[in-house]
């Protein structure tokens, strides 16, 4: 089951938007919920039990923890001198609470996504040591979008610690906050102030919202169908047997992992935007044309928005500000100075955001290594920075003027590649294997000759099609970056231009899409995380 | 607010704290200078930046910090 399936986008949504205009305002929150469970039902059968029992721990927890603020405030009422006891007491049992939300949810993530990878590397260690002991490695399949839906319910449970929502009374509303459909496989990872109101007004589809919702939609197809789909065979091809390919065509490989990744990810993304537009729901952008960005801290900021707001908000701040960290940047800096001060507890925080990152990704020593490459190029990019701005004033650099901007952008988007690489690889060894061919057999001259890359389920004509639809998708985000709004403008041309845009998107993609024999669409990637 | 200015100033020399109201979105202030002027700022001050205070409307500007302070010494 994908998004993706005509069926579900152009049959089963509007019959679902038909139905939730018809029904009475206050009925639709539910026609809603019973969708998304049915969904979920759906996909992954009696797991559902876990969501269930996700839903109604943090409801529990969350209204628990907004009675102890209640409770708090009123005895700082009666005894005003007493406060900082008080708030020191209350704190203690607040924490009680949520670790106790915070342990039975991760426990969910840690069974499902987790044991197999901790008892394989146990029984390694058995192993070496010669103890005759073995846990048994179990196969089951975990429930859909649960690493997603996890950091939702930790980061509402979170949020009412500290006291920036309220508890909502109404469970009814936080489980459709946790298991709305359109996001419950891939994310974004909303925050409960940010969809929930909306998810539960029950607002009319109308005709404005109906229309840039599917053009929201047939844009994401046209990422997916025409481009990710289409490079699928390719990439499969080339990781799965990279040591029979030149260093030429396993470039072409990565480069078209990290252009099928972006696709398939940012064009669920707009069908994810635009189902929840239909509802009068906006849900916040997961990607801001990431590969304008200037160096790969940026780029993060532009690349799955939500998981690194995530990551920022509940683990990189409160461990960088815990309060021994504070301690010790207040020391550093008096040492090292104001730059190099607190980078001494912001590496160790991004450290651990880095780690989780890449764990939360898979249980692989892939992802962990993928991590890693990524916290240690911002640690040096947060380094050296000072010496590059010094290095550009004294040379004269401009660094706003366009020659810079595309090096930084060329120069980051290699170091992406190199991620996704070891992202997509098998095995840690075999992305170091593919990374030695690229420098050492590349062979252009060879791959041409031979015709090595139309070996790959794509000719010619593939490759154009390619080419010109990622120049297109280039266009619109350089107007996007310039703050255009694309789908504004769209609809403020007369009737005719306006549909001659709409025939054009569903023409290609029937026309180019890549569908029917010899296709294998690209699963959901990001489903599977 | 002096005193916040001197301080912000002491992070970040070339930003003009009296006028730039855009401090995180137009990235004058990355997060290891939050992780300075946070530290700083509580020493100073003597009140605690909960986490979930660090967000870009707090910090965009001078001001706005200093509302933060405010509003954390009521507290």
């Amino acid at each position: 089951m994908s998004y993706f399936d005509p069926g579900f986008i152009f049959l089963v949504v509007p019959i679902l938007l038909l139905i939730y205009n018809l029904v009475p305002k206050k009925f639709r929150p539910i026609i809603l919920l019973v969708f998304s469970f049915g969904l979920f039902i759906f996909i992954s059968k009696w797991l559902v039990v876990f969501l269930i029992l996700s839903i109604l721990t943090i409801y529990f927890v969350a209204n628990y923890l907004d009675k102890l603020n209640k409770k708090r405030n009123e005895l700082i009422k009666e005894e005003p001198d007493n406060k900082k006891a008080i708030k020191e007491k209350y704190k203690k049992y607040k924490k009680r609470i949520l670790i106790l939300g915070i342990i039975i949810n991760v426990s969910f993530l840690f069974f499902f996504k987790y044991l197999n990878f901790f008892a394989t590397n146990t029984n390694l260690l058995l192993d070496l040591f010669n103890i005759d002991f073995k846990f048994r490695i179990m196969s089951f399949l975990a429930p859909i979008g649960i690493s997603f839906y996890t950091l939702e319910a930790l980061s509402y449970i979170l949020d009412v610690y500290y006291e920036k929502i309220e508890a909502d009374k109404n469970i009814l509303r936080v489980a459709l906050y946790l298991s709305f459909f359109p996001q419950i496989m891939e994310g974004p990872i909303s925050r409960y102030s940010d969809t929930a109101k909306d998810l539960y007004a029950g607002y009319k589809v109308t005709y404005n919202n109906f229309c840039f919702g599917y053009q929201r939609i047939l844009y994401g197809f046209v990422k997916k169908i025409i481009i990710a789909d289409r490079l699928n065979f390719l990439v499969n091809t080339v990781f799965d047997n990279y040591h029979t390919y030149s260093g030429a065509t396993i470039l072409v490989g990565v480069i078209g992992y990290t252009v099928m990744l972006y696709m398939e990810f940012s064009g669920t993304m707009d069908i994810v935007i635009g189902i929840g537009g239909f509802f009068g729901i906006k849900i916040k952008e997961n990607f801001r044309q990431p590969f304008f960005a200037k160096n790969i801290s940026e780029f993060w900021t532009r690349w799955h928005i939500s998981l690194g707001q995530w990551f920022k908000d509940y683990i990189f701040y409160p461990v960088s500000l815990s309060k021994r960290m504070k301690k010790l940047t207040l020391k550093a800096r008096k040492i090292l100075g104001n730059r190099f001060g607190p980078l001494i507890s912001g590496a160790i925080a991004l450290f651990a955001v880095w780690s989780l990152n890449g764990l939360w990704h898979g249980a692989g020593y892939t992802f962990l290594f993928y991590g890693m490459y990524q916290f240690t190029l911002i640690l040096l990019g947060n380094i050296f920075e000072p010496t590059i701005n010094n290095t550009c004033k004294k040379l004269h650099i401009n660094r706003q003027n366009i020659v810079y901007r595309v090096f930084q952008s060329v120069k980051m988007t290699c170091f992406v590649f190199i991620g996704e690489l070891f992202f997509r690889a098998p095995t840690v060894k075999a992305g170091f294997g593919m990374l030695k061919r690229i420098f050492t057999d590349f062979n252009l001259h060879n791959t041409l000759k031979s015709n090595q890359l139309f070996t790959l389920g794509l000719d010619i004509k593939d490759y154009f099609i390619i080419i010109v639809t990622l120049i297109v998708i280039f266009i619109v985000g350089l107007l996007k970056e310039k703050n255009h709004n694309i789908r504004t403008e769209i609809s403020k041309k007369n009737i005719i231009i306006r549909w001659m845009i709409y025939y054009m998107l569903i023409l290609s993609i029937i026309i180019f899409g890549a569908y029917g024999p010899g296709y294998i669409p690209v699963d959901p990637i990001y489903a599977d995380f | 607010m002096e005193r916040l200015i001197e301080i912000l100033e002491e992070l970040q020399p070339d930003v003009d704290f009296n006028t730039v109201e855009n401090l995180i979105d137009g990235r004058y202030l990355d997060s290891l200078t939050i992780l300075s002027l946070v530290a700083e700022i509580e020493e100073e001050f003597d009140i605690e930046i909960p986490t979930v205070e660090i967000i870009p409307s707090n910090f965009n500007s001078a001001k706005s910090i200093w509302e933060l302070i405010e509003k954390l010494k009521e507290q």
